[in-house]
């Protein structure tokens, strides 16, 4: 990653975290907002490694974005669906 | 009404202290104290290639043993938690989808964990990574099966091990050196080379076997329906 394109690429995915986090607040549908908040994970795992911390990268790809999606999955199975 | 117009003001409160403070944060461009030290020495003194792990594992591994005790607190009371009030989620078969993923992924995914747990001293990656990502592969195999799983007896002992062996590990350090997680009890190698860097490859095989037992064993909690 080039030094000037950094910061347009960081602050374009900054805003679209944001954004998907206000979406994930405001979403009718449960399963949406789980899978929106783990694009958020995701989006800082790429983040992270844009900005060289891979090690920080490869655990939160793994944890934030594979990890925590199955058990907020499994807590929304628990209570019943979409409600 | 009043609960939002007080979280508002709460909120307006914390944004103008950040809005206060930030500016004054100084960053400066040179590395000073401990991490200059780690920067310019940790790769004499450590052997490994990766600084992160050779703090984390060796300068830092103390820490990383209590944050291996935390963890272990954690996974055993959700296992202990989720058997005595299992949550019996129906079990739907797979998908077409499902069912042929989790046949395909879970060699290539076990095969990257070993990979970041195996070059912790030399690329990225490290004994919790590691085990997550194998923990993952465990949980794509359930996930494409209708089966509940049973007794995690044997993760357990697997589990108990590897905390055994990181205390040891620990003491070894003791025995030789007089200090405890001594890095050096090893010697260090040549930085780069797969066998190098003293303990630190041992540690992170270590935790990522602890971290991928918990967490499969948190996986096959979640499953678990009750009874026997």
């Amino acid at each position: 990653m080039s030094d000037a394109l950094f910061p347009v690429v960081a602050i374009t995915m900054g805003i679209m975290m944001l954004a998907a986090g206000i979406v994930a607040l405001y979403v009718r549908r449960l399963l949406s907002a789980i899978i929106i908040v783990a694009f958020v994970s995701l989006s800082a795992s790429v983040l992270f490694l844009l900005m060289d911390a891979t090690d920080v990268a490869v655990t939160e790809a793994a944890v934030g974005a594979v990890v925590s999606t199955m058990i907020f999955l499994w807590g929304r199975g628990k209570i019943g669906g979409d409600r | 009404m009043i609960r939002s117009i007080f979280g508002l003001i709460l909120v307006l409160v914390l944004g103008a202290i950040m809005v206060a403070v930030v500016p004054d944060i100084e960053y400066s461009e040179e590395i000073h104290g401990v991490g200059l030290h780690y920067t310019s020495q940790g790769m004499q003194e450590t052997g490994s290639a990766n600084l992160v792990t050779a703090v984390i594992v060796a300068y830092r591994g103390l820490d990383t043993l209590g944050e291996v005790v935390v963890l272990f607190c954690a996974s055993t009371s959700v296992v202990l938690i989720l058997s005595l009030y299992p949550l019996s989620l129906k079990v739907s078969r797979p998908s077409f989808i499902v069912a042929q993923t989790s046949r395909l992924l879970p060699a290539p995914i076990l095969l990257l964990g070993l990979y970041l747990i195996a070059h912790s001293h030399l690329s990225p990656g490290g004994g919790f990574p590691g085990g997550a990502v194998i923990a993952s592969a465990f949980l794509l195999v359930m996930l494409g099966g209708t089966g509940v799983p049973g007794s995690s007896r044997n993760l357990a002992a697997v589990e108990s091990l590897a905390g055994l062996s990181f205390g040891l590990l620990g003491f070894w350090g003791v025995m030789k050196l007089g200090q405890f997680l001594n890095n050096l009890v090893l010697g260090t190698g040549t930085p780069g080379s797969l066998v190098s860097a003293g303990l630190i490859p041992l540690i992170s095989l270590v935790i990522g076997i602890k971290v991928a037992s918990e967490l499969s064993s948190v996986f096959a909690a979640f499953r678990y329906k009750g009874g026997h």
